[in-house]
């Protein structure tokens, strides 16, 4: 199941600036610790356009490293959670332009896929949910990149609302475009 | 009540598991559910295929995911030094460098000058072409002047710095791109072979004006887009720190960005292009790459040193 946010993380993204402090080794802690949350979902999120794990890592960095600035000059805390990937999508887009390698999205690398372990410990099951996944990855593969980046930051846990922030869109412009990329999956997934 | 017989939309199903509608709604429709067996069973596929996708998804992407160790030790270093550093003073971060960074630094530093003497003793060709195209910069990576003198709005230094991210690195609006290609009689322009950049940065006053706009070589090995971006940042950096003023760096940069990133950085050499450097490097001293590589997972030694 995605995991969704729970209240607790969003408090503490959406916070007052007042009382905070700017003391840097503070920010620095702070900086670590909103590292270890969302490492692992930015470089996804930043890897699903297709550069090279390389360049998502020092994008990574780099957004948290624009994070500890941004914290330093006192500027808006609101939520950090969809500013961090805000910045990792511009950067990634960015990238992705410069590098000219704009990874073939129809074709992902299967082989490094098929090595996944699958905990299910049922070979037929394991069967039919590769198939699933196929037919899910192909249907993601050819929706509108907002589309798929809507989708990718919600199976990420971010809420409506800091997915509108990321990517510039309406609340309702969100909801539409997930709504309809999810009746496309069920669709690819016999829904 | 007659709001509970109506079926909820697809849509609906979708808001009301993600927790995305007002509480009153929410209520109604889990109201409706219980009593609709049709609505349940929507419902329990919608939210099959979120977690057949979320599972999907990660399966595709977490096989790339490298241990977070390396990056997190990698980070804490970085952070360390610009905790240390005075606020808004991004030079001051190379004055504090740590010591693996000044390790690889004064390594880098006596390959330099070894190569040069080499240079000057044995007349061997020793440097990279990148370090050739160092002291003469490829065509292109600086602007026409007559074409692309720069063009900037009326702001104050706190406009300026109170912009978000996104607008100071903000891309070319898309109508203007073919406008500038036009302008440099690039014809047939392949998306890929340029980026279409601000002379001056948003983030320093520069302004959609075509005079402030050109097309970057993409190809260029050593003064890149990127090594602009980081120019951009450390003018902007310097500006909200009071080390200068928004007009010095407006015409700084405008005048030869090249000569300015020398002169603020304090170096012939991008900090960020340095991947010939320090490829030569890696080859003669497998120590440094130890140093250097900190992080275990190849994280790129060029940003490592630029920041």
């Amino acid at each position: 199941m995605p995991d969704y946010p729970t209240d607790s993380i969003n408090e503490m993204l959406v916070s007052d600036a007042a009382s905070f402090s700017a003391d840097p080794s503070e920010i620095e802690r702070e900086v670590m610790s909103l590292f270890e949350q969302f490492r692992n979902p930015l470089l996804r999120y930043v890897l699903s356009f297709g550069v090279p794990v390389q360049d998502a890592e020092e994008v990574s960095q780099e957004v948290f490293i624009s994070l500890f600035r941004h914290l330093q000059l006192q500027r808006s805390r609101e939520n950090l959670r969809g500013w961090i990937f805000r910045v990792g999508h511009n950067l990634a887009l960015k990238r992705r332009q410069a590098n000219q390698k704009v990874r073939d999205t129809t074709s992902p690398d299967w082989t490094v896929a098929e090595r996944q372990f699958d905990p299910s410990p049922d070979p037929e099951e394991q069967m039919s949910f590769k198939q699933r996944r196929t037919r899910l990855l192909a249907v993601l593969a050819v929706l509108p990149e907002e589309d798929q980046c809507c989708l990718r930051l919600r199976a990420e846990g971010l809420r409506y609302r800091e997915i509108a922030d990321v990517l510039g869109m309406s609340l309702g412009s969100v909801s539409i475009s997930l709504t309809r990329s999810l009746a496309r999956l069920m669709r690819a997934d016999g829904g | 009540m007659q709001s509970d017989l109506l079926h909820p939309t697809d849509q609906e199903l979708l808001l009301t598991a993600d927790g995305e509608l007002p509480s009153r709604r929410i209520a109604e429709v889990r109201a409706h559910l219980a009593a609709c067996w049709e609505c349940r069973t929507r419902m329990a596929e919608v939210e099959a295929t979120i977690a057949d996708f979320t599972r999907a998804n990660r399966q595709q992407l977490d096989p790339q995911l490298t241990p977070i160790a390396g990056p997190r030790a990698l980070l804490k270093a970085r952070l360390a030094e610009l905790a240390a550093a005075p606020a808004g003073g991004a030079w001051h971060r190379h004055l504090h460098l740590s010591f693996p960074v000044r390790m690889a630094v004064g390594v880098c530093a006596a390959l330099i000058v070894a190569v040069i003497v080499g240079q000057f003793v044995f007349g061997y060709h020793l440097l990279p072409r990148t370090w050739n195209a160092a002291v003469s910069p490829e065509r292109g990576v600086e602007p026409d002047r007559a074409l692309t003198p720069g063009a900037t709005r009326q702001v104050s230094v706190g406009t300026v710095c109170s912009m978000q991210h996104e607008e100071v690195v903000r891309e070319v609006p898309t109508n203007l791109r073919q406008e500038v290609f036009q302008e440099y009689g690039i014809a047939n322009a392949r998306a890929n072979d340029y980026e279409i950049d601000y002379l001056i940065a948003p983030g320093l006053g520069g302004t959609d004006d075509i005079r402030n706009l050109w097309p970057e070589p993409e190809g260029s090995k050593v003064w890149n887009s990127r090594v602009k971006d980081a120019l951009e940042e450390q003018l902007h950096q310097m500006v909200c720190a009071g080390k200068i003023d928004l007009s010095t760096a407006q015409n700084d940069i405008a005048t030869d960005w090249i000569a300015a990133y020398k002169k603020y950085f304090h170096t012939e050499l991008p900090l960020a292009g340095r991947p010939d450097v320090l490829g030569l490097m890696e080859k003669s001293y497998s120590t440094l790459s130890q140093l250097v590589f900190v992080t275990g997972h190849g994280t790129r030694k060029s940003s490592f040193l630029a920041s």
